[in-house]
């Protein structure tokens, strides 16, 4: 909590103070940084919705929700402004899938396209390439690839709306290390563009760009890789001089229970997922009780493993009333679309042989507004400051 | 170059990882198999769907797999080498996706496990194909298996051998070995996940001509036979050919610079070397 006489420190929460509706909507809609978890929860449950459907109108429309709220609702940080890279990784998916699917067996009722059909020599005559190109089969990849699509900006969106260096904090402790793995690939994926960059920059330096033949691998690939490998070690190096990575000694019988613990929760887990299946010679305790046990065990083993990690946290980010509404919003979209999967498949998955418009059904767009409700209720970000800490 | 349980190796196995790592792949393998070797029943605990608790049971088990290996601590520089081979390995990932059989993702990954160890080899299995699912490909119910397919794929790459007939295996030798290995892991990637995805896609056999579907509590035999047809016509023809020749072509020509550049890192890096006092009496 705030500690006593921050007076000092000037204050990020608004004048309103009181009880009544106005203060508490003051309150509500102060311009603040959400909880990054809470972003992430809402990105995830565009991505499921995206992954729960092959309906075009569907896709377009969750597509243009996650660009709208992050055009609305992102910060000036560099991480928010990379989000273009992700547009175009998505249309260079687009543009991939209906290209493959053009060269593998575009065959359908209607053609559109007419391109010559390569078969292979010998004992790969099985094999054809292109081929009359019809409506149905772009459709078909239009549609996967759109999804895809969606899920790339959706997670692009979580990457512009949430400091994913506040992510490294609510990984639990157990997990720290492979949790700073993740944060860590996810920070230097846009890096590896930029190095491309650089190590074009220093080629044309050598004026090697006017050279014929240009060895991709030798002058362009390996480079790449180099510099990515000594970044790491520099900032493996950074890392150790703030005391990431480190972990307190937990004493030999601690380390013991954990371990004891973990292999039996795992135990566990196995032989209640098999008592589960085979139903016909296990006894009953073997199923359910047995993975309940493992559960159990598993969360104490972790909890215990976590505890080695020994960190304070600056200002810890707060779950409060807008963080619930942006998570119940992803959880309400994901119920939405599984529900409309199960009720009418026909509208969450069209079949696409009859070359007709999407059908749209109003539960399906409701689900879509309610993917939309954080870009129009959750508080704004601040603009330009502290956006670093 | 160093056995994954050597305390100097990148991510180093104690010997309760290594029990921990046996279970999950026990475990997994069962996961993966399970139209094979369980005769689930209709009246089994959670009628047909039961086998779905596979897909919330192994991320627990990576999880906690996870933990066991890194409760002793981990040396920050394998950790930010695997977070930038992971991002690299989320590139290259959707540039294969298209076709769906040729991933580029297990050449690299072959060759950091060679290079690093097994223990690095199956953690860099597993961040890497989470970040890029997180990143590109998408998270979904298969992302588990793929991981743990992988993660397989990366350790066995650290179990091969160093040392033949005392020998050291380098230089062409070296890169031979890997292209076969490469070949070996780009079909048991293709057959595992088409075993894992099979009883979803074709649905339990109702006994009407549907041959390539598996018979709940069906006899060993007689489901791997349906199986086999079915994997051979679906994939392995084509999709798991084309990833094998990917990978012997990444390998064959790749191989030997990308693992010069490991080796570097490698000793560069000096993973948690032993500290020796010397007494400076004379």
């Amino acid at each position: 909590m705030t500690p006593v006489g921050v007076s000092t420190v000037p204050s990020t929460r608004p004048a309103a103070q009181g009880r009544s509706i106005q203060a508490y909507a003051a309150r509500f809609f102060a311009p603040r940084l959400l909880h990054p978890g809470a972003w992430w929860a809402w990105a995830i449950g565009c991505a499921v919705v995206a992954a729960r459907t092959t309906n075009l109108a569907i896709l377009a429309l969750v597509i243009t929700v996650i660009c709208y709220t992050v055009v609305s609702r992102r910060t000036q940080a560099p991480w928010a402004l990379a989000f273009r890279l992700y547009v175009y990784l998505a249309i260079l998916i687009v543009v991939l899938r209906v290209f493959f699917r053009m060269m593998f067996a575009p065959y359908g009722p209607t053609v559109i396209l007419e391109l010559p059909t390569l078969t292979g020599p010998g004992f790969l005559s099985a094999i054809s390439l292109f081929g009359p190109v019809s409506a149905e089969a772009l459709l078909g990849a239009v549609a996967s690839a759109l999804q895809l699509a969606a899920m790339v900006l959706a997670i692009g969106a979580a990457n512009a709306l949430a400091n994913p260096k506040r992510l490294l904090a609510a990984v639990p402790g157990a997990l720290y290390e492979w949790g700073t793995v993740v944060v860590i690939a996810l920070s230097i994926f846009p890096q590896l563009a930029e190095s491309l960059v650089r190590v074009g920059r220093a080629r044309q330096l050598r004026a090697e760009a006017g050279r014929r033949r240009v060895h991709l691998i030798r002058n362009v690939a390996m480079p790449v890789l180099s510099d990515g490998l000594d970044r790491s070690l520099v900032l493996a190096g950074a890392m150790d001089s703030r005391g990431y990575g480190r972990s307190a000694s937990m004493g030999n019988s601690g380390r013991w229970l954990t371990s004891v613990l973990l292999v039996t929760s795992s135990l566990a887990l196995c032989v209640g997922a098999y008592g589960l299946l085979d139903t016909g010679f296990t006894p009953i305790w073997m199923g359910a009780p047995m993975i309940i046990l493992g559960l159990m065990v598993g969360l104490v083993g972790l909890r215990l493993s976590g505890r080695r990690v020994m960190r304070t946290r600056y200002r810890p980010d707060s779950m409060k009333a807008p963080e619930w509404m942006v998570l119940a919003t992803a959880a309400a979209a994901c119920g939405g679309i599984i529900v409309l999967g199960m009720t009418t498949p026909e509208v969450a998955f069209p079949p696409i042989p009859p070359l007709t418009w999407p059908p749209i059904s109003l539960f399906s767009l409701v689900v879509v507004v309610v993917l939309l409700l954080p870009a129009l209720l959750a508080p704004k970000n601040r603009d330009g400051k502290g956006q670093n800490s | 170059m160093k056995p994954a349980w050597r305390a100097d190796a990148p991510v180093p196995l104690e010997w309760k990882s290594v029990l921990m790592l046996v279970i999950l792949s026990v475990a997994g393998l069962g996961m993966f198999a399970w139209p094979l070797i369980i005769p689930v029943s209709a009246e089994s605990g959670l009628g047909d769907n039961s086998p779905l608790i596979f897909i919330a049971l192994l991320p627990l088990l990576i999880f906690l797999v996870l933990a066991q290996i890194s409760e002793k601590g981990m040396d920050t520089k394998a950790l930010a080498i695997l977070g930038v081979l992971s991002a690299i390995n989320a590139v290259l990932r959707p540039l294969g996706a298209g076709t769906n059989g040729i991933e580029l993702v297990f050449f690299l990954l072959i060759l950091a496990g060679r290079v690093f160890g097994a223990g690095f080899g199956f953690v860099l299995g597993c961040t890497s194909l989470f970040a890029s699912a997180l990143l590109t490909a998408g998270v979904g119910p298969w992302m588990p298996f793929q991981m743990l397919a992988s993660a397989w794929i990366g350790m066995g790459a650290g179990l091969l051998p160093h040392r033949l007939f005392g020998r050291e295996i380098r230089g062409k030798a070296e890169i031979a070995m890997l292209i076969v290995y490469g070949i070996v892991a780009g079909y048991f990637f293709g057959i595992i996940m088409n075993l894992w995805f099979w009883p979803y896609l074709m649905g339990p056999a109702m006994g009407t001509g549907a041959d390539l579907a598996y018979i709940p509590g069906g006899s060993f035999i007689e489901n791997l036979k349906r199986f086999g047809i079915f994997t051979l016509i679906t994939s392995t023809a084509v999709w798991d050919t084309g990833r094998a020749i990917i990978n012997t072509i990444l390998l064959a020509l790749v191989g030997a610079p990308i693992l010069a550049a490991f080796r570097r890192t490698l000793r560069k890096a000096a993973f948690n070397p032993e500290v020796e006092f010397v007494s400076d009496s004379r």
